[in-house]
């Protein structure tokens, strides 16, 4: 969270010169999705004065399936064809997916320069880049302490400057799916800007608050995805064109945090709402509790709760007949998104050294809630008829389910972590 | 919610965090909050990690530094 | 018959639907192993090997060549299950390939069912000349897969081999049987259409993949056994729904067939089908 390195400097343990490796390594898995491999590095090298640089370098390895945004045929059993293929359905392949593989590289840098006793001054930058995408900015945050170093107030701004070349060109938004595609790049701009506060309640509290904005423009589109258009006789999706986003949005944050110290535990407790000028709007609430387990080890069990409304122009589908939206987008990350997470972390010291060995294990479940988002301007007066073919989609969806959870994925992950001073 | 309102809601949140803390912190009542464990974020790199899964799969962002890196998933 | 082959039973049993599974498996094997011109040990290959001389055939094996007769002579000629011969004298892989007469010639002097003596359960074949059954041994084999299967359990059943179906329904609830009609263009991808099935088959022809290119011309790869050239101007796809898999799968060649004509060939069956041209 944006919070880390804004506490309070009086309340750290004062820092010795020297070195810190840290080594993660990512294992990610999706049911029947995708697949992702990361190893990352951080190098660390703390200054006498309370200088520090940090380097750090991570590859993504990427493979697998992702949805298109296109409505499954759920109902269809089989296929006739002249092909020799018979595509029987099972519930396991009803979300039609496209297969990618990606491998993306990022290093990072940052600088930690103290100026006096209470202000210190942080500059980092950064560039990643994978084969469609590429990623360049920098950032600058100043923390300074208030109060008697109760408090400490952090305001940071960040700049990206981004580019967009998808493999095989750059779609038309709200286009057929087969037309042709335009080659080079596109750029994103992004500039945010934070501000935060951090109290030191107590000995055993502290809060922290953080609101946050920023300001995106330029190629905002998933290239990759598509919006099905139904046959509203049959319901059966027939054709599909290309999705098509803004091109700019203005995200707001605000993050509340607490780290409680009870008698023998710490309790960290995060609520973010958030809320952007594409009518998605989000509540997060995750509950953290470390609980050592003798001198050298500590377990760490972790549940986050997440529920997001949908974007104005997410639909599930669009029907033949009325004129195309200005802008539609079927990406479930854009839908009415519900995320449970668990899990949990197992930290402990090797002996004789001092280094930390973490290893955390979890599971996610995402789904989307059943009802079609009541969003208007899909079909620009076929409003009514509109409505009920969004019933009648998700009816469809339940009746192949029986839950309408047809969309929820499971996700797995397995993260291992050492890190050492030296 | 209104614009307005979320603004006024964003202010009120960041008074009601000053306000609890009228209590002096004396230095011998640091031992606690000397842990390394004692902070918003006591493992930075799952942090990062979390940051990015959850940009890629959800449609919110941030809570992110605003120096954090991009990708082409939001 | 290299392509996959799906069963589905409606049914909550495991052990029925295991059961149907198997008996449908256990005769699209026999089937094939019995009719396929690429084994050394079968009754096809005796008939293609017996340089002039007459074979005689049991009663499958007659219904099948008395089906193939009738076929040939009201298609006049178009049907001959004697035409394989012809693919030695094209290649269909999507390139350049100019035709060569000679070739084609010599391909066309081996074609001809009616150069063949059938009669009472007796083929006598000219030497040189071959029968080929793929045409019809895979609908066949589903017909004669969902016989099996009704042996062994009353519940709605489907069998898809490699695209030519036949069902019998309706399932539980009675909902018909959704069978897609594939996207010529995209295989694999979302279907155009959406059949309902209670009872009977579909069987599906089409000229989309396989195709070669003569002076940039777009040929398929369905030959005329009267001309030895692709057929021209036929649909990509031509879906028939019929009472047994064999009718609907001839029908669908033989309006392939009929190229331009296809259409108006199936009104004039009056047989429920579906183009995508």
């Amino acid at each position: 969270m944006l919070l880390a390195g804004t506490l309070p400097a009086a309340a750290q343990a004062p820092v010795a010169a020297g070195w810190q490796l840290e080594a993660t390594g990512l294992l990610y898995g999706e049911q029947a999705r995708a697949r992702v491999v990361e190893p990352m590095g951080r190098l660390t090298r703390l200054f006498a004065n309370g200088r520090a640089l940090s380097l750090g370098l991570a590859v993504d390895a990427i493979t697998g399936a992702s949805p298109t945004g296109a409505l499954p045929s759920g109902q269809v059993q089989t296929t006739t064809s002249a092909s020799g293929a018979t595509t029987t359905s099972s519930s396991a392949s009803l979300l039609p997916t496209h297969p990618f593989e990606d491998l993306r590289t990022a290093v990072d840098a940052s600088w930690v320069e103290p100026l006096g006793t209470l202000l210190s001054a942080t500059t980092s930058a950064h560039y990643s880049r994978e084969q469609d995408y590429a990623s360049l900015g920098g950032g600058l945050k100043s923390s300074i302490d208030l109060l008697g170093r109760r408090v400490t107030l952090t305001v940071g701004g960040g700049y990206n400057h981004d580019r967009v070349f998808p493999t095989g060109g750059t779609p038309v938004g709200l286009a057929p799916d087969s037309d042709p595609r335009v080659p080079g790049e596109n750029p994103k701009e992004v500039a945010t800007g934070l501000v935060g506060l951090a109290h030191v309640v107590n000995r055993r509290w502290l809060l922290g608050v953080t609101a946050s904005e920023s300001r995106e423009r330029g190629y905002l589109t998933d290239p990759y995805k598509v919006v099905s258009l139904v046959d509203p006789a049959t319901l059966l999706p027939d054709a599909q064109v290309t999705e098509k986003r803004p091109a700019t949005r203005r995200r707001d944050d605000v993050l509340g945090s607490s780290v409680y110290h009870l008698q023998h535990d710490i309790l960290y407790l995060n609520y973010r709402y958030y809320w952007d000028d594409w009518g998605v709007r989000s509540h997060t609430l995750d509950f953290k509790l470390r609980h050592d387990l003798g001198a050298a080890a500590w377990v760490q069990p972790h549940v986050r709760v997440y529920g997001q409304a949908p974007a104005w122009f997410f639909v599930y589908g669009l029907t033949h007949g009325p004129p195309l939206p200005a802008f539609a987008s079927a990406d479930e990350r854009l839908g009415p998104l519900r995320t449970t997470t668990f899990g949990g972390t197992y930290g402990f010291h090797v002996p004789g050294s001092r280094g930390e060995f973490t290893l955390r294990a979890e599971f996610m479940y995402q789904w989307l809630v059943g009802h079609p988002p009541e969003a208007a301007g899909t079909s620009g007066g076929g409003g009514g008829g509109d409505h009920d073919l969004r019933r009648a989609i998700a009816a469809e969806a339940e009746g192949t389910e029986g839950n309408g959870r047809q969309f929820g994925t499971s996700i797995g992950t397995l993260l291992i972590g050492y890190s050492v001073p030296f | 919610m209104t614009s307005r309102r979320r603004t006024w809601l964003a202010a009120l949140v960041l008074v009601a965090t000053v306000i609890p803390g009228c209590a002096t912190v004396h230095p011998w009542d640091r031992d606690l909050l000397a842990k390394k464990s004692m902070r918003f974020a006591p493992l930075p790199h799952e942090l990062a990690v979390d940051d990015h899964i959850y940009f890629s799969k959800e449609g919110s962002a941030g809570g992110m530094d605003a120096a954090g890196g991009g990708c082409g998933c939001n | 018959m290299a392509s996959p082959c799906d069963v589905l039973v409606d049914t909550d049993d495991e052990g029925v639907a295991r059961a149907a599974v198997e008996a449908a498996r256990d005769e699209a094997l026999r089937v094939e192993r019995k009719f396929s011109r690429y084994r050394d040990d079968n009754i096809v290959h005796a008939i293609n090997h017996a340089e002039g001389r007459p074979v005689a055939v049991d009663d499958e094996t007659a219904g099948l060549l008395d089906y193939a007769a009738t076929c040939h002579e009201i298609s006049d000629g178009r049907f001959d299950i004697t035409s394989g011969v012809l693919r030695r004298a094209w290649v269909f892989d999507g390139r350049e390939h100019p035709p060569d007469p000679r070739a084609i010639a010599a391909a066309l002097a081996l074609v001809g069912w009616s150069r063949a003596t059938w009669r009472e359960h007796t083929l006598t074949l000219p030497a040189g000349m071959e029968i080929d059954l793929g045409g019809i041994g895979k609908e066949y084999a589903v017909d004669r897969a969902a016989a099996r299967i009704a042996e062994v359990t009353g519940a709605a059943c489907l069998a898809n081999f490699g695209g030519d179906l036949r069902a019998r329904g309706p399932r539980r609830g009675g909902r018909p049987w959704f069978v897609g009609v594939e996207n010529p263009a995209a295989p694999g991808s979302v279907p155009l259409r959406r059949l309902e099935l209670a009872h009977g088959a579909l069987a599906t022809s089409g000229d989309a993949r396989r195709f070669v290119l003569v002076n940039g011309r777009r040929l398929g790869h369905i030959l005329d056994p009267r001309t030895g050239w692709p057929v021209e101007g036929a649909p990509r796809s031509v879906t028939v729904m019929a009472g047994s898999c064999i009718e609907a799968g001839t029908l669908a060649t033989l309006a392939i067939l009929r190229g331009a004509g296809a259409a108006r060939f199936l009104e004039e069956q009056g047989v429920q089908h579906w183009l995508i041209e």
